[in-house]
């Protein structure tokens, strides 16, 4: 796919950057996925869940071949996703946490699917390869959200240790939910060109209501306020390290060779 | 949405008198007539009376094939994370999903016999039932996950294609499913092997140590060879296949697609001979194998143990989720 439309140097660059930060997030929540394939709590949702972190994968690969187009100088899908140091993965803080209990995955699922929807919301028409993508994932991700819903209403509901575990799941991760809908460098230049409808300012307020909208009736209110103490995409600490380690592992054992 | 009443059933309604055995006779002829519907090629279903050696024979062999598939994601989902590209990654995932899914359906089968899915992970962990011998041993490097794929699923399709006909209605059924399945991870299984075998030497010696370390366990996957005539699950039509006729049958069909790849079998005997028409091997090592399916495996420990950690760690979402909800949802 060849991108239809020529942009001026900083609208390609803020649309590189969006696209790596959006296919870093959903290679990284695929992975952390991924690692309950086999040893989900039920066989029934096993199977669920290593479909939702198919999903993830496939709209990674997806924003990787756009980006790989985009930048035309020979680096493939997988060059991207793969052979890059640690420090430069563009993920969001939320996701920057080890795949923890049952508890704290469906909460980082729960912030990240909702947060996401929002921010799918607001890609515009700027770039017909990426807008007709993300309809095409916005088709999938309802339905992540839905199925994630309906865990958050059965932990919340579920009693004693359920409840407890997801309200502390919720609230370790609260502070760094908003990193997923950061403003990214070029927001402008990317609203300018129709790339972005709206500044991720006005995607994050539309998100906190969706959020006190499923989990008020639950009785769980969370403080989504946006703090910037950290960097919302750098700065990756010691659970991307491993997980990094772990996933280049293969692929470094004979580098430039085809597997 | 479609009317469930407009659809045929899948199984014709109960003719009375077609399925005698389901009357109220005395033991023994309830017996004759379930043997000789059995024998004649015919189908039993779950609601179907049988006689207690076949509920037990059919459930312990439909456990245990539902405890090697749950298993046997173990060796695999270790190199989900190491998958060396986006595209191996999403077809290792599918793939180990798979087989939770043949785990589900399988204990599902299972389920309807009488145990509860519970009491058979209760019996897996407690080493009281099997599971498979291939499953027991370690996943060394990214070559094992092209074998194991295309070579210890070529060999359990071999025996599963000739449980497609089972005499228990829902395992034939489920089989025809799962062998579906099975064939298309032997396709991604060949496609890693030959992706290394065409790729840089270290590659190549990859391929070639990991069938030197699988060789052994592949030939004794099917088992000793055993008296036709004493194997009550042949009998019983429970299967179809003698585990030496399953061996042959891999062989002929597998041999010369390792040969044609460059790599070497690990066994100096292995010759077919024209004579009697039967692949002569050098003799498998029984003792490996029962030690192995005892338990005593090189992983068999490991395995069960990293499988009751992680039960006991997710019973709270057990718990949670499948007792009554504490307040409306």
């Amino acid at each position: 796919m060849t991108p239809a439309v020529t942009f001026e140097p900083r609208v390609s660059a803020a649309l590189a950057d969006f696209l790596l930060s959006m296919a870093d997030d959903e290679f990284v929540i695929g992975f952390s996925d991924s690692e309950w394939t086999g040893i989900a709590p039920i066989l029934e949702e096993d199977v669920a869940m290593s479909s939702l972190a198919q999903d993830e994968l496939g709209h990674a690969r997806a924003l990787y071949e756009l980006l790989a187009d985009l930048r035309a100088d020979g680096h493939d899908a997988d060059a991207l996703a793969y052979d890059r140091e640690p420090e430069a993965y563009r993920h969001a803080r939320l996701l920057d946490h080890g795949r923890g209990d049952w508890a704290t995955t469906i909460a980082r699922r729960f912030l990240y699917d909702t947060a996401d929807a929002a921010r799918l919301a607001s890609v515009g028409e700027g770039w017909p390869p990426l807008a007709d993508l993300v309809a095409k994932i916005r088709r999938e991700e309802r339905y992540h959200v839905m199925h994630v819903t309906l865990w958050a209403e059965r932990l919340a509901n579920g009693g004693g240790e359920a409840r407890s575990r997801f309200l502390d799941a919720l609230e370790a991760l609260a502070p760094d939910a908003g990193s997923v809908l950061a403003s990214p460098d070029g927001e402008s230049a990317l609203i300018g060109a129709g790339i972005l409808t709206r500044p991720m300012a006005d995607a994050a307020s539309a998100w906190r209501a969706d959020v006190a909208a499923i989990l008020g009736p639950l009785g769980i209110t969370l403080n989504l306020a946006n703090t910037e103490a950290r960097p919302a995409r750098a700065e990756h600490g010691e659970a991307f390290r491993w997980l990094w380690g772990e996933f280049t592992s293969v692929r470094r054992s004979e580098p430039g060779a085809t597997w | 949405m479609t009317d469930p009443l407009a659809l045929d059933p899948i199984l014709a309604p109960t003719d009375p008198g077609a399925r005698p055995w389901n009357d109220d006779l005395p033991h023994d002829e309830r017996f004759e007539l379930f043997e000789s519907h059995v024998l004649a090629g015919g189908k039993i279903e779950p609601n179907d009376w049988m006689p207690d050696e076949y509920r037990t024979a059919v459930l312990r062999f439909v456990e245990m094939h539902a405890n090697s598939e749950l298993m046997g994601v173990l060796p695999e989902r270790e190199w989900i994370m190491r998958a060396p590209t986006l595209r191996r990654k999403l077809a290792l995932t599918a793939k180990v999903q798979d087989e939770v899914g043949h785990a589900q359906l399988l204990y599902r089968v299972a389920e309807d016999l009488g145990k509860p899915r519970e009491a058979m992970f209760d019996d897996l962990l407690a080493g009281k039932t099997k599971f498979h011998n291939v499953f027991h041993y370690p996943t060394k490097t990214w070559a094992d996950i092209g074998i194991i794929a295309w070579l210890v699923d070529a060999a359990a399709i071999v025996a599963q294609q000739a449980l497609r006909d089972s005499s228990y209605g829902p395992y034939a059924r489920t089989m025809q499913k799962i062998c579906w399945e099975e064939s298309v991870h032997i396709m991604h299984g060949r496609d890693v092997v030959v992706t290394l075998m065409t790729g840089t030497d270290t590659q190549r010696a990859m391929v070639q140590e990991a069938l030197d370390r699988w060789w052994g366990p592949l030939m004794q996957m099917h088992g000793p060879r055993s008296d036709r005539t004493k194997d009550r699950d042949l009998h019983w039509r429970i299967k179809a296949k003698t585990s030496e006729e399953l061996r042959q049958e891999f062989l002929t069909i597998y041999v010369p697609r390792i040969l044609e790849l460059g790599l070497v079998i690990p066994d100096r005997e292995l010759a077919f001979d024209e004579a009697t028409g039967e692949w002569r091997y050098a003799d498998p090592d029984w003792a490996e194998l029962r030690t192995v399916v005892t338990n005593h495996g090189p992983m068999s420990e490991e395995r069960l143990e990293f499988r009751r950690l992680n039960r006991a760690a997710t019973a709270w979402v057990r718990d949670a989720i499948l007792s009554e909800p504490r307040s409306a949802a």
